[in-house]
């Protein structure tokens, strides 16, 4: 059962050590070092590597420890947040008391490691929306939204931390891979075609969009099919599959009961000097200005949470939380990991008309990763 | 001749006299209050006597900041001109007497309306102002001044609110108004229609400058209709086309492939009415895209020069030219409630979406 205090069950030489590693200095890395680092995945260099992870990681997670029990309006104290902030001090004991990495069998035994604390971690995001959901039931009716604008900013930081730590170690365990695919450095895809990309992504959500409603608008994809340029395919899949949810729900729900055909999802894909910009664009009617800002929130999530209050958030069922959607989260979550490689998303709508997506991901990886 | 401060000039009172106007609280109307608002010789007292009291408070306010200004931009000599007009037109309002029948009505739209044209070049000259202070102090750049930008956006959409209020009360006053106005106001005023000749004069001015204009195709409901300020919109319209017309034109202009066409969707919604302006212009990179709303990254000619004793008033009375139309378009647009946005994607084009309310109702912003 978590326990309310940091004090209640674990030690005061813990304590002292998480506010001291919380308070060190973070080291960020971008795309493009990360690309070259691992281009060369020698046992040397896998070593420099856990090396480096053995320090930074226990930084990053003793930070969001002492955010969790800091969190304003009583959120620290509902019950799944402790259970968050559980998971993140047992993933800080488990680095700390690993000991010096001397030698290729450390390396390889810290690396098992890590992959664990991060299989521990996989359900933080519906945890903590759970977590939200408990402090919604508690908190005057009246406050809205808007009033909440600390715990959004929190929000943000801690899951655009999360994916910084889940970026690292994904990265330093997919080096090890023995049969890595063609120009593929661990998670990042040197020459990624976002076209490609685009268009696998596209084919899924219209396969959920097709289940959903038994049919689903076009797609029509603009762009230069031999442009390729360095990213991580995973993250841009993430990004396009929830804006062409998106759209085509909206789409699907504006002519549902009309006899004209679904006007078709446009994707351009645009390469410039500083960016790659892939713009989404639906004529699904558009969202209102004033309800704008609304969708890049956590808290106005209206969709149903896969965690139920009464499940034991010790045993979760993870076929049902593995996809974000359905609590909300796709976009401000898309946002973070477009800005996590110095990229950006921003959404414009045409009340009455439709809504325009434009996904920024900077072409040179250069930008170093943000630490909140 | 523009005197230096106003300390040193003879009328310690009028000083005074600004300052305690200027701390009054202003008043904001909305579209909706000026459109219900029409022009009935009682109305016309009524908005006369309005105007009489609200306009010295905004002008005495603008006064106060302009001669407090970062960086010495109040002493630049084209500065203390501006801040000369608006004490004119501040003394003209407040030794104005009482205004108690139609006579003295009449007499006093003459005289707000003369204050109108006497601040006709209030924007080149601010722009003068700037770039003389840019001359004194070449190693600031447009990042650091951002204090004289919001400055800026604060002063000018200022300007948007009297010239609306005095232009407004004098339409008023027009016998034989057009069918469906009330002033400056259209009751019905069609977006489509006035997006189309908007791109028209846009286009004409291209065709002159390029020898060829992109063609523009224009998607929207042709009786969709609502409540607004059509010079506002036109402006808007035409100044987003024009730089949509010469982006295509400079990418295409060597190129054996025809210039794309520029595609304006007019949609109307409960809220807003939106005007999305796109262009295949090969767009503007995302760190350049801050820049375009400045007024001191101008790098365009201003039309008075140095001796601006001389001005004639023709050559300055569009903006065209010292790329101020940006980031003044988006005041008019934001002066009822709405808004400019824009969008780039580098290598491809840009789009503008000029958000207006639907419903008018939004009060006028006080800055």
């Amino acid at each position: 059962m978590a326990a309310k205090k940091l004090y209640e069950s674990f030690s005061k030489e813990l304590i002292e050590e998480v506010h001291r590693w919380g308070s060190m200095k973070q080291t960020g890395v971008s795309l493009k070092y990360m690309m070259e680092f691992g281009s060369k995945p020698t046992p040397r260099n896998l070593l420099i590597s856990s090396q480096f992870l053995y320090k930074e990681l226990p930084m990053r997670i003793a930070r969001r420890v002492i955010d969790l029990q800091t969190l304003p309006y009583g959120l620290s104290l509902k019950p799944a947040v402790l259970k968050v902030r559980d998971w993140y001090l047992d993933s800080f004991r488990d680095l700390r008391s690993f000991p010096d990495i001397k030698d290729e069998n450390d390396e390889l035994e810290f690396t098992k490691m890590i992959n664990l604390v991060k299989v521990r971690h996989n359900n933080v995001v519906p945890m903590m929306a759970l977590g939200v959901q408990q402090l919604k039931k508690d908190l005057h009716p009246k406050i809205d939204y808007k009033d909440l604008d600390e715990i959004h900013q929190f929000l943000d930081r801690f899951y655009m931390s999360r994916i910084g730590i889940r970026m690292l170690i994904g990265q330093h365990v997919a080096l090890h891979d023995p049969n890595p695919p063609p120009d593929c450095v661990g998670y990042i895809h040197t020459k990624m075609s976002p076209l490609e990309v685009a268009r696998n992504a596209t084919e899924d959500a219209r396969s959920i969009c097709l289940r959903e409603y038994g049919s689903a608008p076009k797609v029509n994809i603009y762009g230069d099919p031999n442009f390729t340029f360095p990213y991580v395919p995973t993250h841009l899949h993430l990004m396009v599959f929830e804006l062409v949810k998106n759209s085509l729900r909206a789409v699907e729900e504006r002519f549902v009961d009309s006899d004209k055909v679904a006007p078709p999802v446009r994707i351009i894909v645009a390469d410039g000097l500083e960016d790659v910009t892939i713009k989404i664009s639906d004529e699904g009617g558009g969202i209102p200005r004033s309800g704008l800002p609304k969708i890049f929130t956590y808290l106005y999530s209206t969709a149903r949470n896969p965690l139920d209050e009464h499940s034991d958030l010790d045993t979760i069922d993870l076929a049902t939380v593995s996809t974000l959607a359905g609590y909300g989260y796709g976009l401000p979550i898309s946002r973070l990991y477009a800005r996590y490689f110095g990229g950006d998303l921003q959404i414009i709508s045409m009340e009455g008309y439709g809504t325009d997506a434009y996904l920024h991901l900077s072409r040179l990886g250069d930008s170093q990763e943000p630490l909140p | 001749m523009a005197k230096k401060k106003l300390s040193d000039s003879v009328v310690k009172e009028l000083a005074e006299e600004v300052k305690e106007w200027g701390s009054m609280k202003q008043t904001g109307v909305s579209l909706k209050q000026m459109m219900n608002f029409g022009g009935s010789s009682k109305n016309l007292l009524i908005s006369a006597q309005f105007v009489h009291k609200e306009l010295p408070i905004r002008i005495a306010r603008r006064v106060i900041e302009l001669e407090n200004l970062p960086y010495g931009l109040s002493t630049q000599n084209a500065v203390l001109q501006v801040r000369d007009w608006y004490l004119d037109s501040f003394r003209d309002l407040r030794s104005y007497p009482e205004i108690k029948d139609k006579n003295d009505e009449l007499k006093f739209t003459q005289m707000v309306k003369m204050i109108k044209v006497r601040h006709n070049n209030v924007v080149p000259m601010m722009a003068l102002g700037v770039k003389q202070l840019k001359k004194e102090r070449p190693q600031f750049d447009y990042k650091d001044l951002k204090e004289v930008h919001q400055f800026l956006d604060r002063f000018y959409l200022s300007r948007i609110g009297i010239r609306m209020l005095i232009g407004q009360h004098v339409a008023l006053h027009d016998p034989n108004p057009l069918p469906n106005c009330v002033g400056y106001i259209h009751t019905k005023m069609s977006p489509l229609e006035v997006a189309r000749d908007a791109s028209e004069d846009a286009r004409s001015m291209c065709l002159r400058e390029y020898g060829s204009a992109p063609a523009v195709n224009i998607y929207g409901d042709p009786n969709l209709t609502f409540p607004y300020v059509p010079s506002h919109l036109h402006m808007m319209v035409f100044e987003l086309v024009k730089n949509s017309a010469r982006a295509v034109q400079e990418r295409f202009m060597d190129s054996y492939d025809d210039a794309p066409p520029i595609r304006i969707i007019v949609a109307g919604g409960l809220e807003d009415v939106t005007i999305k302006i796109s262009d295949e212009g090969g767009g503007i990179p995302r760190s350049g895209l801050p820049k375009i709303f400045t007024y001191l990254y101008s790098t365009a000619e201003n039309p008075l020069d140095e001796d601006f004793t001389s001005t004639g008033a023709a050559t300055a009375c569009t903006m065209a030219g010292y790329g101020y139309g940006i980031p003044i378009s988006r005041l008019y647009a934001r002066y009822f409630g709405g808004d400019l946005q824009i969008l780039s994607m580098e290598g491809y084009g840009t789009d503008a979406f000029l958000h207006l309310l639907r419903l008018g109702d939004s009060q006028e912003p006080l800055p």
